[in-house]
């Protein structure tokens, strides 16, 4: 071995903390199996919705009226129409004409929306899919650092570790919002006309969501072993279970405030809870208020617990 | 071994850190109380031409690492026990049986885990922060990498995290291979690296920003015997330009060949911090062997035996083997006698003066 005396350069913390960042960005590139397990979720996702689309599914052309034993709402449209070929008096032509226009627009227009995001948006993706989604990054910044041994490298630089876990977060948010905002996006594209109206309405609900959920689950990974097991289950039971249930229990949940702001951005479109004396919905000023509120609260508490949490696993 | 072993007393300790040469053993006044000994410095003698003679002795002069009476629990279980601990530039080894406490010193240095009383400072800074990061170099025992990465690109990240400029990391990173010897073996994927090497890399990690202090956990293991030759003279280097190195090593005879200073560590506790011949010196309870060869053996014998130290005499081809309680007190005798009868003297020597027989005394033959 040779000595060669280093070279002589004053680092920066700034740069370094920048570094991080950007090394925590590509590390995060790594696919792991919950990675996996949600692209196979979206994979799932996409071709229900797609089935559906091409089956023109999303209106209410297909409810059968009485329920089950019925003829649907579309062959019943047929027979107004038909109806219309009897020479009416020209005022029963017109009260037939609007009957059949409003029924054709609440069969093949007006329902599709309410029923899309019911059943995709609030449904599978605020209440499932999203924090899956967001659980499978923002778990493994910390906790897979952790299992692989390799945090060491990082907490043994010259960074604070509040800075640490802020680096990790930002590193993490860009992956979890291509996979939410991604993911939103081409469920909303397959769904057609619908979809197209109801990602422009929900998006913005989407990021907030995306925001307090990656500082939940950062916050488990930086303070639980087996934070992906945990975040599972909370994902499972409270935001998907319990986040329904009426009461003000889920008001404990994210999913709820960012559905609450996905209903008012849905108001103009006669979106809202289905029953909203149950529901009990928040304005969006106090959801809006509560996501962000709830962001920024759940970052600090990490910063506090990384910076005074010593990792035995990590050697 | 006494009641409490390491040295709380700054006055002492500094003394011993400042003053005391490496083999001067015998002139100096050290009780079986203070069993805290001297340190060795930075070999000025040694220090080679393109190293500033201030740098280094300035590096020396300063506090490198700093334990103020640290107690550190897991639970109920101690892991380490009121340490007092200062060490300066130079090389120290830290030997001990398993559980004895050296993981839980080292990862207490390197601002892995905080002490539950007391404190650990890095170069005046609180261990746990990331200013005194700035000064520390740490080469874990465990090594995991980010396997899909080469050693080079593993290296350059590291520096960058350090806070240099992509240019600077390169050039660090190059400087560095070179120094472990890594040089054109950087570029394949770490996946693919045998043991000696990753303990290059890893050492090179810790080198990249030129901390004043190391931490080196076993890099010795695993390393072929050209590699360990390699890494002992860059160790000796980097403590002649005034770093200083705390090495935890099992492999002792590696270690007495890096060095003669170790802190050896038993029940979480420091139980010994010298040189060898030190500690060896203070457990004036403990038999020391010497093998002692002369024309006239039996006469000799006979002289020894008066002694009220002398444990036990044996012949051992040509020569004896005495067992005593108080070396200077055989030596004195020796002496003595080689005028007094006279003795022609062929042969002197203590045979377990060794870090072998030394940690096993102390740890009461459990060595780690």
């Amino acid at each position: 071995m040779s000595s060669e005396s280093l070279v002589d350069s004053a680092p920066s913390p700034w740069r370094a903390w920048t570094n991080l960042v950007l090394l925590s960005l590509r590390r995060q590139a790594r696919a792991h199996w919950l990675v996996w397990v949600s692209v196979g979720l979206l994979a799932l996702s996409a071709f229900i919705v797609h089935i559906n689309t091409s089956r023109g599914r999303w209106t209410m052309g297909h409810f059968r009226s009485p329920r089950r034993s019925g003829i649907t709402f579309e062959q019943r449209l047929v027979q107004v129409k038909l109806a219309g070929q009897v020479p009416w008096s020209p005022e029963a032509r017109g009260v037939h004409f609007a009957t059949t226009a409003a029924w054709a627009t609440v069969t093949h227009i007006t329902s599709a929306l309410p029923r899309f995001s019911n059943w995709i948006v609030f449904f599978l993706f605020a209440t499932f899919l999203l924090p899956l989604w967001t659980l499978s990054f923002a778990t493994e910044a910390l906790g897979r650092e952790r299992e692989a041994q390799t945090l060491i490298w990082t907490l043994v630089r010259p960074i604070p570790r509040p800075a640490i876990y802020l680096a990790k977060y930002l590193a993490l948010l860009p992956w979890c919002l291509a996979f939410n905002l991604g993911g939103l996006f081409l469920l909303c594209w397959l769904g057609g006309e619908p979809g197209r109206t109801a990602f422009t309405l929900y998006w913005p609900a989407a990021l907030w969501g995306t925001l307090a959920f990656a500082a939940l689950f950062h916050l488990m990974g930086a303070s639980l072993r087996r934070a992906g097991i945990v975040a599972l289950l909370y994902a499972f039971f409270l935001e998907t279970v319990a986040g329904n249930l009426p009461g003000n229990f889920k008001r404990l949940s994210i999913s709820f405030y960012m559905r609450c702001l996905m209903f008012e951005h849905g108001q103009d479109y006669g979106i809202g809870p289905e029953r909203p004396w149950i529901y009990l919905p928040v304005s969006d000023t106090t959801a809006w208020l509560v996501l962000a509120g709830a962001t920024a609260a759940l970052l600090v508490a990490g910063m506090v617990v990384f910076s005074r949490s010593e990792y035995l696993d990590v050697r | 071994m006494p009641d409490s072993v390491e040295d709380a007393n700054p006055r002492r300790a500094d003394r011993a850190l400042t003053a005391a040469p490496t083999d001067g053993v015998r002139d100096e006044a050290i009780t079986p109380a203070s069993i805290t000994l001297a340190l060795p410095r930075a070999v000025d003698a040694a220090r080679p031409a393109d190293i500033p003679a201030g740098r280094a002795d300035q590096a020396a002069k300063q506090v490198a690492l700093r334990f103020d009476r640290v107690s550190k629990w897991y639970g109920p279980v101690i892991g380490l026990n009121q340490v007092t601990l200062e060490l300066r530039s130079g090389i120290t080894g830290l030997v001990g049986h398993n559980g004895a406490g050296k993981s839980t010193l080292l990862r207490l240095a390197a601002g892995q885990i905080r002490p539950d009383l007391g404190a650990v400072h890095i170069a005046g800074r609180h261990a746990w922060t990331a200013a005194a990061k700035r000064h520390l170099g740490y080469c874990p025992e465990h090594d995991t990498f980010y396997e899909d990465w080469s050693g080079r690109r593993f290296l350059e990240g590291m520096a960058q995290l350090c806070g240099y400029s992509r240019a600077q990391a390169r050039e660090r990173t190059d400087n560095t291979l070179q120094l472990v010897g890594m040089r054109d073996r950087a570029d394949r994927p770490l996946a693919g690296y045998s043991k000696g090497m990753r303990q290059r890399i890893k050492l090179a990690q810790a080198l990249l920003h030129d901390p004043e202090l190391l931490l080196l956990d076993e890099p010795l293991s695993g390393i072929d015997p050209i590699g360990r030759r390699e890494s002992i003279a860059l160790f000796r280097e980097l403590a002649e330009r005034g770093k200083c190195l705390l090495i935890s090593s099992h492999e002792l005879e590696e270690l007495e060949k890096l060095t003669d200073h170790v802190a050896i560590m038993a029940a979480g506790r420091i139980a010994a911090v010298g040189t060898l011949p030190q500690i060896r010196a203070v457990l004036d309870g403990h038999p020391l062997t010497i093998r002692i060869a002369c024309d006239q053996n039996q006469r000799l014998a006979g002289a020894l035996w008066q002694l009220d130290h002398i444990v036990a005499i044996e012949r051992d081809h040509d020569s004896l083997l005495v067992r005593s309680r108080n070396p200077h007190g055989f030596f004195q005798k020796v002496t003595e006698l080689a005028i007094t009868l006279p003795l022609e003297i062929h042969h002197l020597e203590t045979l377990d003066e060794r870090a072998h027989d030394v940690l096993d005394y102390l740890l009461g033959g459990r060595r780690g």
